[in-house]
């Protein structure tokens, strides 16, 4: 008994994590300077795909999941500087622009990389032992990149230079702006970062599903829930209860429920609050 | 935005009425040509022409609610399949002591009605974001797909569900609907019906302060309307006229599939609009119907290619032609007759 309930924990703890990492780049984009990223499912698509591209042709892991990151760090600072500055202060614009991208995107990805589903190997494919669990080696080792890397991002906001700007700039972009921060080279770097940290998560979560052009879509509705339910602007913990609300507790919901009607339960969970906690459960009342 | 403007400025009244009286004799034409087309030709185009002319009314279910309101909805698809699959589990039903079509029909509109009714208000009260609301009906649609694919003993999955044509009963005869010809002029004056109820809807009151509503929230609040009871009136027929449309579908097509209530397919349809142009109503029919024809057809040829078009057509439509190509040449009219 007690051993089934820590291996529901430890699943949830996972879901949770990766959910998390996948909606980093979310939360960086749409937690901070509000746009509305319609692009993200494809940009982790995208992060995947390359990773694919890489792995097949020789590219040492590590070296691998850095490079599509990078990779798909271009294609938003593509994105931003060609569409998306132009219309800071136009959310709906900017919403129907990102899902442009998606449509685009996704051909070109097709065209490029073939609709067959495609597998990354696992480079981990062990299972470790801990406290008398049976866990899956390489998706605790992301777990572990994901709580790192927004421990980093935290730390980068709060405890930076660049950080200040950008929360600046979050809290007043005129006055940021007369105070004389460079604002559109500020949203640049936010929105490169996010699609950096989008390509990342694409890169890493691979090895765990078959990849098709459509992956990333599975990912794009939970994460803009678990950054809206967790809080606008909380990177840490924002994100890490808003995975959990929309990720993690699905894996409990589908104890006493199918699958697909513990997503549907999750959902609606996630609409309620969004209509009675409009800024997350995370969130300061704006 | 420069509708509101227009809006502002006492002179254009008058334009607007002639661009208005256009519109309609367009339109005229238009549907005078699709009634004219079966006496032309015969076959496969007289055959598949309803299924568009069915996604340009969702279309136009989108038109008043992004066009008139502007308030964007990622998750009408999800209406069009819920009507298909209301229609089928009527006629599947044995006994009924009225035409099981009709009934159908009545129960797609009325089950989506309700649902939007329910969505639109629980949101709309709490003065959520536009924005909020188009990730909401984007979930929306996942869940429609995803329920459907799961209560496979209701709705048959994967595999989909299997629907009869069905007849016209009038007292006293019955209008068998299995040849082309039949359904096709019912679709259409569907189509037409529901066009002219939303340019007379356009017209009154409840038009005038939806677009109030999407030019000025607050002042019009401030007016004394009750804002959330009018976005949610919108949005409910906005969902009763995609799950009608849906639910002629399924008898047309005799088959729903849970696809057909999914992400994909509704954003499809915001395409369509977004590139014909949201203003008009005519623009977001034949937008569907185009769009549509034109995807069977090419994507027979070239498949990714011409994804990639309206991909790129659907970015260049938001940034250069601002309201889609009807915007585009309703300016273009503009400029033109302010020259002269």
């Amino acid at each position: 008994m007690l051993a089934s309930i820590l291996s529901v924990v430890a699943d949830a703890v996972l879901i949770t994590l990766v959910l998390a990492l996948a909606a980093s780049g979310l939360a960086v984009i749409f937690g901070l300077i509000g746009v509305i990223n319609l692009g993200h499912g494809a940009m982790l698509t995208l992060g995947a795909y390359l990773m694919w591209w890489m792995t097949s042709h020789g590219v040492p892991f590590v070296p691998a999941v850095l490079l599509a990151a990078t990779g798909v760090g271009l294609v938003g600072l593509l994105l931003e500087h060609v569409l998306i500055r132009h219309f800071y202060d136009e959310p709906f614009e900017t919403l129907l622009l990102t899902w442009g991208f998606f449509l685009v995107a996704t051909e070109v990805i097709k065209l490029v990389f073939g609709t067959d589903f495609r597998n990354v190997p696992n480079p981990l494919p062990a299972t470790i032992s801990l406290a008398g669990l049976e866990l899956p080696a390489y998706r605790s080792l992301v777990g572990l990149i994901s709580l790192l890397v927004l421990l980093v991002l935290a730390g980068v906001l709060f405890r930076t230079g660049v950080g200040i700007k950008v929360r600046a700039l979050v809290q007043n972009r005129e006055v940021a702006s007369l105070l004389g921060l460079n604002v559109g080279l500020v949203y640049k770097q936010v929105f490169v970062a996010g699609a950096f940290l989008a390509g990342l998560a694409g890169a890493l979560i691979s090895p765990m599903l078959s990849i098709d052009p459509y992956i990333g879509n599975v990912f794009l509705v939970r994460s803009f829930f678990a950054v809206t339910v967790g809080g606008l602007g909380q990177i840490l913990a924002g994100t890490l209860v808003g995975s959990f609300v929309v990720g993690g507790s699905e894996t409990i919901f589908a104890l006493v429920s199918s699958q697909v009607f513990a997503q549907t339960v999750v959902f609606a969970l996630a609409i309620v609050l969004l209509r009675f906690r409009p800024t997350g459960l995370i969130g300061l009342r704006r | 935005m420069s509708a509101a403007g227009d809006l502002a400025l006492g002179g254009t009244a008058d334009r607007s009425a002639r661009t208005g009286l256009g519109e309609l004799l367009l339109a005229v034409l238009v549907f005078a040509a699709l009634a004219a087309l079966p006496q032309l030709i015969e076959g496969y185009v007289v055959y598949i022409l309803p299924q568009y002319m069915l996604f340009g009314v969702m279309a136009m279910s989108l038109g008043l609610l992004w066009g008139s309101c502007g308030v964007l909805s990622f998750g009408q698809a999800g209406f069009f399949a819920l009507g298909g699959y209301a229609i089928g589990l009527v006629m599947g039903r044995e006994g009924l002591p009225v035409n099981p079509a009709y009934l159908g029909i009545l129960c797609a509109a009325l089950a989506c009605a309700a649902l939007a009714a329910a969505i639109g208000y629980f949101l709309f009260s709490a003065g959520v974001r536009d924005s909020y609301f188009v990730l909401v009906t984007l979930a929306l649609s996942i869940m429609v797909e995803q329920i459907a694919v799961s209560q496979s003993e209701i709705t048959g999955g994967w595999n989909g569900m299997f629907i009869n044509r069905m007849s016209l009963t009038f007292p006293g005869f019955e209008l068998q609907l299995t040849e082309d010809a039949p359904i096709y002029y019912l679709v259409l004056a569907v189509a037409a019906l529901v066009y002219l109820g939303l340019r007379l809807l356009q017209r009154v009151r409840f038009g005038k302060i939806l677009v109030g509503i999407r030019e000025n929230e607050p002042r019009m609040e401030a007016l004394g309307y009750a804002a959330p009871l009018y976005k949610t009136a919108a949005f409910a027929l906005s969902g009763a006229i995609a799950g009608l449309a849906g639910a002629l579908y399924a008898t047309h097509a005799g088959f729903v599939a849970p696809s057909l209530g999914g992400v994909l397919f509704s954003t499809e349809v915001v395409v369509w609009v977004a590139v014909a142009g949201r203003q008009s109503l005519l623009a977001a029919f034949l937008g569907g119907v185009l769009v549509s024809s034109l995807s069977n057809y090419l994507s027979a040829v070239a498949p990714s290619l011409w994804q990639l078009f309206m991909g790129l057509l659907f970015i260049v439509a938001i940034t250069v032609l601002r309201g889609g190509v009807a915007g585009f040449l309703a300016r273009v009219v503009d400029r033109r007759s302010a020259v002269r």
